[in-house]
């Protein structure tokens, strides 16, 4: 059984950013830098919006085609939410490094380089999200991200919200998610074998995480539905990281 | 502290009972607001709501370090050179040059126009309104200029910046704290702040004083013993 720690984050961490996060969860340590919006070179300008442009560092050795994928799928589900049409011709850029991560990064993986990371998605994500924030950068909505792994145990199907590293390699399927502060779904990536029906599941379980807003968390029925969720309140969470961070800023007032 | 005003976070929905209505204005948004027409009214930022029911205005109040250009603001631009029309002018680092015409100066004709060498400073409204070099006239006090996060500048910009803005630093530096210590500024809402003074100390200890004030977020208290250590220190 996963040990679900609550997160945690600090923005502002590079004094020398425009933006800057380090968060971490499940395992995983990340920090992200955001600069913009800046000059963008001319083979990146687009002539009616912002270049996003996403680099993940892995905690140890240079990045790989791992990594670019990553930042793939990372660059068009950033896109979505920053008002990239109020910047034309700019530039963008997020760093994400990742510190720590419950692999053991300093094993050769080039033979399974083919599959994606998939727990380490949601750290990325959410510290892209806080960076962006903390840069007051224009945004559209948040957006909040989780993985879930579907395993077979004892027979029964089980779902795992921030599943391990050994959990994925036991788990039938894993999926990421990320929806947007509107309850919209932005993001779904899934590996392994898994029917309609059980993705509709673990979408469920995904939304709960993700869009658990604290008013409705009162009284008897959030003792219940938080057994039944098992992963923390991403909203909340957010919520208060960044009222944190309003209150200093305006500690004048 | 903080009013009763709520935090929000982009894309969140802003209780309509919170925006202001008045018959006499048209309702202004400010930073941190856009407007999804008809009738929505969205944050892109996170930060504290703050409406005036005066002026049927809202906007969102967070501090930021990058500066995104926008009309009717005044800003310190450094120049970097000079085309036929035009000067070029940098107004944060890294971003594309911005243009402020010769004859933008007040004054200015074809035949007179502002002669400004690259590196030197000049204030200029939001609309490349050129409002006239800074620290160059002949008997002026040589200066430099000290980079504040955008919130601290808008502090430094207030018209009662010690009661709404809190920030004292200046006052006190040329006040009874620092000593009388004899300078002048000229803020801008890019985040820059050009300091002049007669002895290279007393811009050196200025700016530092801002920039701590800014960074470590000194409240009255902590800027008057941080003045009074700078001095101390600069003696």
């Amino acid at each position: 059984m996963t040990a679900t720690t609550a997160p945690e984050a600090a923005l502002g961490v590079l004094p020398r950013a425009d933006g800057s996060a380090k968060y971490s969860h499940a395992g995983y340590t990340v920090t992200a830098s955001v600069s913009g919006p800046i000059e963008a070179q001319r083979r990146d300008e687009h002539a009616y919006e912002a270049h996003v442009d996403v680099v993940v560092r892995p905690a140890a050795g240079v990045g790989g085609t791992r990594e670019r994928h990553l930042e793939s799928i990372l660059q068009s589900t950033l896109a979505q939410i920053i008002l990239i049409k109020n910047f034309p011709r700019s530039l963008i850029q997020i760093v994400l490094q990742v510190e720590d991560s419950p692999e053991n990064d300093y094993v050769n993986t080039k033979l399974v380089q083919a599959s994606l990371n998939f727990a380490i998605m949601p750290a990325l994500i959410q510290t892209a999200v806080l960076a962006l924030l903390s840069a007051g950068v224009p945004m559209r909505a948040t957006l909040t991200a989780t993985a879930v792994a579907m395993a077979h145990r004892d027979g029964a199907k089980k779902t795992i919200v921030d599943p391990t590293p050994r959990d994925i390699e036991t788990a039938q399927s894993v999926h990421v998610f990320a929806f947007t502060s509107r309850d919209e779904l932005l993001l779904a990536e899934s590996e392994g074998d898994f029917t309609v029906e059980e993705w509709d599941d673990v979408c469920e379980t995904a939304k709960k995480v993700c869009c658990h807003s604290a008013p409705a968390k009162e009284g008897m029925a959030m003792v219940l539905d938080d057994e039944d969720v098992g992963g923390p309140d991403m909203r909340q969470f957010l919520r208060s990281t960044m009222k944190s961070k309003v209150d200093a800023d305006l500690h004048w007032k | 502290m903080a009013t009763d005003l709520p935090l929000v976070l982009p894309g969140e929905t802003i209780d309509a009972t919170l925006i202001p209505s008045s018959q006499k204005h048209p309702l202004r948004l400010g930073p941190g607001l856009r407007h999804i027409p008809p009738s929505d009214i969205v944050p892109t930022a996170a930060g504290q709501l703050i409406t005036n029911p005066v002026k049927n205005s809202m906007w969102i109040e967070y501090n930021s370090n990058r500066y995104t250009p926008s009309q009717g603001d005044i800003i310190l631009a450094q120049i970097l050179r000079s085309t036929g029309d035009f000067y070029l002018c940098t107004l944060s680092p890294h971003t594309a040059p911005a243009t402020l015409p010769h004859l933008a100066f007040e004054s200015a004709t074809k035949k007179t126009r502002p002669v400004l060498q690259p590196g030197q400073l000049v204030a200029s409204t939001g609309k490349a309104d050129g409002l006239g070099p800074i620290g160059v006239s002949p008997g002026s006090p040589g200066g430099c200029v000290f980079d504040v996060s955008l919130g601290f500048a808008r502090r430094l910009l207030m018209a009662r910046s010690r009661e709404e803005g809190g920030v004292g630093v200046l006052e006190m530096l040329g006040g009874e704290e620092g000593g009388g210590l004899a300078f002048e500024t000229a803020v801008g809402r890019n985040g820059r702040v050009w300091v002049g003074s007669e002895s290279a100390r007393t811009v050196v200890v200025v700016g530092r004083a801002l920039q701590e004030t800014d960074r470590g977020g000194l409240g009255m208290e902590g800027q008057r013993r941080l003045v009074k250590k700078l001095v101390r220190d600069m003696r």
